[in-house]
């Protein structure tokens, strides 16, 4: 496949290209200056407008049909467009909450946000990937600034030790989806996922080393979006890393890793293999389950966040099984997936911005406990709290809850019974430590002093986030007619 | 102009309003007036109410999720009316019962109140399935908050409960209205979750066992409702959360959001599945009758008022379910009066003995003794309540429970002997009750010199009044009231094979 990259490939890749002087932008103002940290309130404004810019740019460049760019390696389509821009646009708010972070080291910003822009942009590269090298190009881009990321922080012990534990096993996931890869090169000599679609029907059954490859890449994706039984990095990095890039990692970065494994699962490779269509099924469930129990126990409240986003790559991960099997409600599937992706990342994030508002410079974990009284002190943020917790357990008509039901309501189309009863079942559990924190804001007082800092921007963008999620709940039309849209023309 | 829409929505405009007035006596008054206003709209419901038709009245329909063909669709018809009409007439009643006892955070607390009222109103005027489920979960949150905020010592386990129990409940049956929305775009072509296609759907049922759709969905949709009721087995967060409940969310608890799952019965077990209602009655009333004897033996055993009241509810609940699923005209017609009944009776009961909790904060039963004459006022009320309660002839508790037992006796014979029972049980341990508490020798806390106990003052009085008044009109007048569920529920027990309701007129096209 030689191909000559030419000007209309650039063009659909502008919206990258500058991202890239964006990401850049920090670190050489910062090195021109003579390595004196320029003003922090200016490189934020900077990289804010840069994202959200590049935000608007991507999504007005939302081509009608598919765009093939670079060799058929890139996709652009209506599907990238809007996981881009929901990307960018979070990654801006993350850039905010970053500013104002106390656990934020003020001398290495630059660097932070150079790292930060390039994770954007390699989530960006992953949500229009179309082929499997290209996919771990983005995969790769992504992780590696979010390993550095996560160690850069004030805080000094948990941050180091979250990092070192995400490096190694992220390494080690990529590391099998290279040699998955390599299976399936090896076996159809092509990597792009239209003729991996085409060439499984026949080669599922009869050829182990395709099914191999597919395996090894699914285990893969499995890792970076968190499923039983490779989620156990998640809470110690969630919890170990500064709240801002919790709230980045748990939401944009999410968002990328199911955007490039849906367009996989679109490809329905994996159809012909029940008995891998089964194990996914109870991969499914048991994520579900072991993120809501893990929830449960916990005390600190970033970890029990932590836990609740592992249940819910459970269930998102149900609307890519019908993706992976359907043949009539797959574009049902999609959407739903891609509509529970946006609504839990309004949430997550809002929940985490109120974490990071209640950190103290210590570096002492924010207990369920510490909570105590915060509906006294800080009522209008207790109640955007308690949406959010109140959302992402399903309570009706929050965005949580049409999430949920969408998906639900695909996988029961496709027949998958006890799947959604796993998932009905385990919506009640998480009720259990969704409702806890509520429990203590309102009903406990304690005289303990509550770090109640409410930073202006931290603040109006949990307001944001609250309008959002009661918004996209009481009318969720437009944002599901948006992912159906979206998917349609995606594949 | 969009009246029902107005009933629902106008609590929450309230809210609106009341986060910008300060705390204290301009609160409380406009409050109560907010209430007030909200009733008497309500009641022009009543005048303009056709009694002569089973179809839907005042109906408005809008799109809302419109790829799954979900809708905004409310009216009302013979089976909610009254049920609406209980919950606005019960709201003003709590306002003016918490004048004195809550003092804390008080735009929280009435902000729940009318909070919870929406939902509630939304819940019996819902006629799309998923719009009923929205309220009915919706209302979970402010009655979550009314028992955790201002409850009594066990009241986080007692809320948490409540939450979870009645959580569990409807996601199985929210998994069944999926079904059958799917089963719409099966059968009828579209997917929908308008109540209306459901009724149409002929959704296969094999006698005898169970795994067949509509058996699973009547299972599914009966333990939501089941556990709101509450039946026997899933009756222990009753107990609990009435406990621990201030005055309000009991009387709301018991007097308005238990009939949220008697009447999921009627609007939806009955007509939705005819055959497995029918087929499976024996084991819903099974369980009625059970409960009604259960719940009457162990209130008989409570040293603590509110405890038994409340297991006195599990017990009359159980007469309402038992009544609806004798699928006979008396039966049915009798479920639905008791459901008023109910309302009135043990909310005035709860309110009662919230007023005498206020004054001695003592609701041991052990300890009164010789009430009578120191609060003579309060003793005749509490009496009249109890009559009410144990259906003593002229009182509206024996109109429902006779109905009932007739409707009960046409179905079951056998059933009906044992719920027979269940009346004479009452009325043991609500005497026995009202003897230790009234009569006899002046308990040390009655008696008590230091506190002496004040006899009902003009506020109390004027909140039991109406209560009163429609204990005894209700149970003379019976006819002024089932005239407006008549046509309603002969419709249901005529065409219950196959059921069709009409829309009278939409109020805004479509």
């Amino acid at each position: 496949m030689v191909s000559k990259i030419g000007l209309i490939d650039l063009l659909y890749a502008a919206p990258l290209l500058i991202l890239l002087l964006f990401a850049i932008a920090p670190i050489t103002i910062k090195v021109l200056r003579g390595n004196r940290e320029p003003n922090a309130n200016f490189l934020t404004a900077l990289s804010v407008v840069g994202l959200v810019g590049v935000g608007f740019l991507a999504y007005m460049l939302t081509p009608e049909s598919p765009v093939l760019v670079f060799g058929g390696s890139i996709a652009f389509d209506r599907l990238s467009a809007l996981t881009s821009a929901v990307i960018l646009f979070l990654s801006a708010a993350t850039v905010i909450v970053l500013n104002s972070h106390v656990h934020t080291a003020k001398n290495q910003l630059s660097e932070m946000l150079f790292l930060l822009i390039s994770c954007t942009l390699g989530s960006l590269v992953l949500v229009a990937a179309n082929d499997l090298i290209t996919i771990f190009i983005g995969l790769e881009l992504m992780s590696l600034p979010l390993y550095l990321m996560v160690a850069m922080s004030n805080e000094q012990k948990l941050s180091k030790e979250a990092s070192f534990k995400y490096f190694i096993l992220g390494s080690f996931a990529t590391g099998l989806f290279l040699y998955g890869m390599s299976f399936i090169f090896g076996t159809i000599g092509a990597v792009d996922l239209p003729t991996i679609g085409e060439q499984a029907g026949k080669l599922v059954d009869s050829n182990r080393l395709f099914l191999v490859g597919l395996v090894f890449l699914v285990i893969g994706f499995c890792f970076k979006v968190s499923l039983f039984p490779l989620h156990a990095w998640a809470p110690d990095v969630y919890t170990g890393a500064a709240t801002p890039m919790t709230a980045f990692m748990s939401t944009a970065v999410k968002i990328a890793s199911f955007v490039a494994f849906l367009r996989f699962a679109a490809t329905q490779a994996t159809a012909g293999s029940t008995d891998l269509i089964n194990a996914l099924m109870w991969i499914s469930a048991l994520t579900m389950f072991v993120g809501n129990a893990g929830a449960i126990v916990q005390t600190n409240f970033k970890r029990l966040l932590a836990y609740s986003s592992v249940a819910h790559s459970g269930y998102i991960f149900m609307g890519l099984l019908v993706v992976m099997v359907s043949t009539d409600h797959s574009q049902m599937g999609a959407s739903a997936t891609l509509f529970y992706l946006v609504g839990y990342s309004l949430m997550t994030f809002g929940a985490f911005a109120l974490v990071s508002l209640l950190e103290t410079k210590e570096g002492a974990p924010v207990n369920v406990d510490d909570l105590a009284g915060y509906a006294k002190k800080q009522p209008m943020l207790a109640a955007c709290l308690s949406l959010f917790l109140l959302s992402l357990a399903g309570i009706p008509p929050l965005v949580g809850f049409f999430g949920k039901f969408f998906l639900f309501s695909a996988a029961l189309a496709e027949g998958f019974y006890w799947l959604v009863l796993m998932g009905v079942v385990n919506s009640v559990i998480s009720v259990y430590f969704y409702l806890r924190p509520i429990v203590v804001m309102y009903m406990q007082s304690s005289e303990k002093e509550l770090n109640t800092q409410s930073l202006v921007s931290v603040r109006s963008l949990v307001m944001i986030c609250f309008a959002l999620v009661i918004a996209f709940g009481v009318f969720s039309t437009p944002l599901l007619r948006l992912t159906k849209i979206a998917v349609l023309g995606a594949f | 102009m969009p009246i029902l829409s107005v009933l629902i929505f106008l609590p929450l405009l309230f809210i609106l309003i009341l986060s910008f007035l300060p705390e204290g006596k301009v609160l409380r008054f406009s409050v109560f007036g907010f209430s007030l206003m909200h009733f008497v709209y309500s009641l022009y419901l009543l005048v303009a109410f056709d009694k002569s038709t089973a179809d839907l009245q005042f109906a408005e329909i809008q799109h809302w999720v419109p790829d799954f063909g979900i809708k905004y669709f409310v009216a009302v018809d013979g089976l909610s009316i009254w049920l609406v009409l209980l919950t606005t007439f019960l709201c003003p009643l709590v306002v003016l019962a918490t004048w004195t006892s809550v003092t804390e955070r008080l735009k929280l607390f009435y902000g729940s109140i009318f909070a919870l009222q929406s939902a509630m109103l939304g819940t019996f005027l819902a006629f799309d399935a998923i719009l009923f489920y929205t309220f009915f979960e919706l209302g979970l949150v402010p009655m979550y908050m009314l028992i955790g905020i201002w409850g009594g010592k066990r009241r986080l386990y007692a809320t948490m409960k409540f939450f979870i129990y009645t959580m569990a409940g409807s996601v199985l049956m929210l998994m069944g209205i999926i079904y059958m929305m799917l089963l719409c775009s099966e059968q009828l072509g579209q997917i929908s979750s308008n109540l209306l296609d459901f009724y149409r759907l002929n959704i296969p049922f094999v006698g005898g066992t169970f795994l067949n759709s509509q058996t699973l969905l009547f299972f599914a949709f009966g333990i939501a409702f089941a556990i709101k009721v509450p039946m026997i087995p899933f009756h222990t967060w009753l107990p609990d959360a009435h406990v621990e409940a201030p005055t309000a969310g009991s009387v709301i608890l018991a007097g308005v959001m238990l009939k949220m799952g008697t009447y999921g019965f009627l609007r939806f077990s009955l007509p939705l599945f005819p055959d497995a209602s029918s087929y499976w009655a024996w084991v819903v009333l099974f369980l009625g009758v059970l409960g009604i004897v259960y719940g009457a033996l162990v209130a008989m055993v409570q040293p603590d008022m509110k405890k038994l009241v409340a297991y006195s509810s599990v017990s009359h609940m159980g007469y309402i379910v038992v009544g609806l699923f004798s699928l006979n005209a008396q039966g049915v017609t009798g479920g639905i009066y008791q459901m008023l009944n109910h309302g009135i009776s043990t909310g005035a009961l709860f309110l009662l003995v919230g007023m005498i909790y206020d004054r001695t904060h003592s609701r041991e039963i052990a300890k009164y003794g010789g009430l009578a004459s120191r609060m003579p006022l309060f003793t005749i009320l509490f009496f009249i309540a109890t009559f009410s309660s144990i259906a003593v002839p002229l009182t509206n508790g024996f109109i429902g429970e006779f109905l009932i037992l007739i409707g009960l006796y046409k179905a079951a014979p056998a059933f009906a002997y044992v719920a027979v029972l269940g009346v004479v049980l009452g009325a043991v341990y609500m005497l026995w009750m009202c003897k230790k508490v009234f009569f006899g020798k002046e308990s040390e806390l009655v008696g008590d010199t230091s506190h002496p106990l004040l006899d009902l003052n003009p506020r109390e009085l004027s909140l039991m009044a109406p209560l009163v008044i429609l204990i005894f009109w209700m149970g003379i007048f019976p006819g002024h009231f089932l005239q407006y569920t008549e046509a309603s529920v002969n419709h249901l027990i005529k065409s219950q094979q196959n059921y069709e309701l009409n829309v009278k007129a939409v109020s805004n096209g479509k």
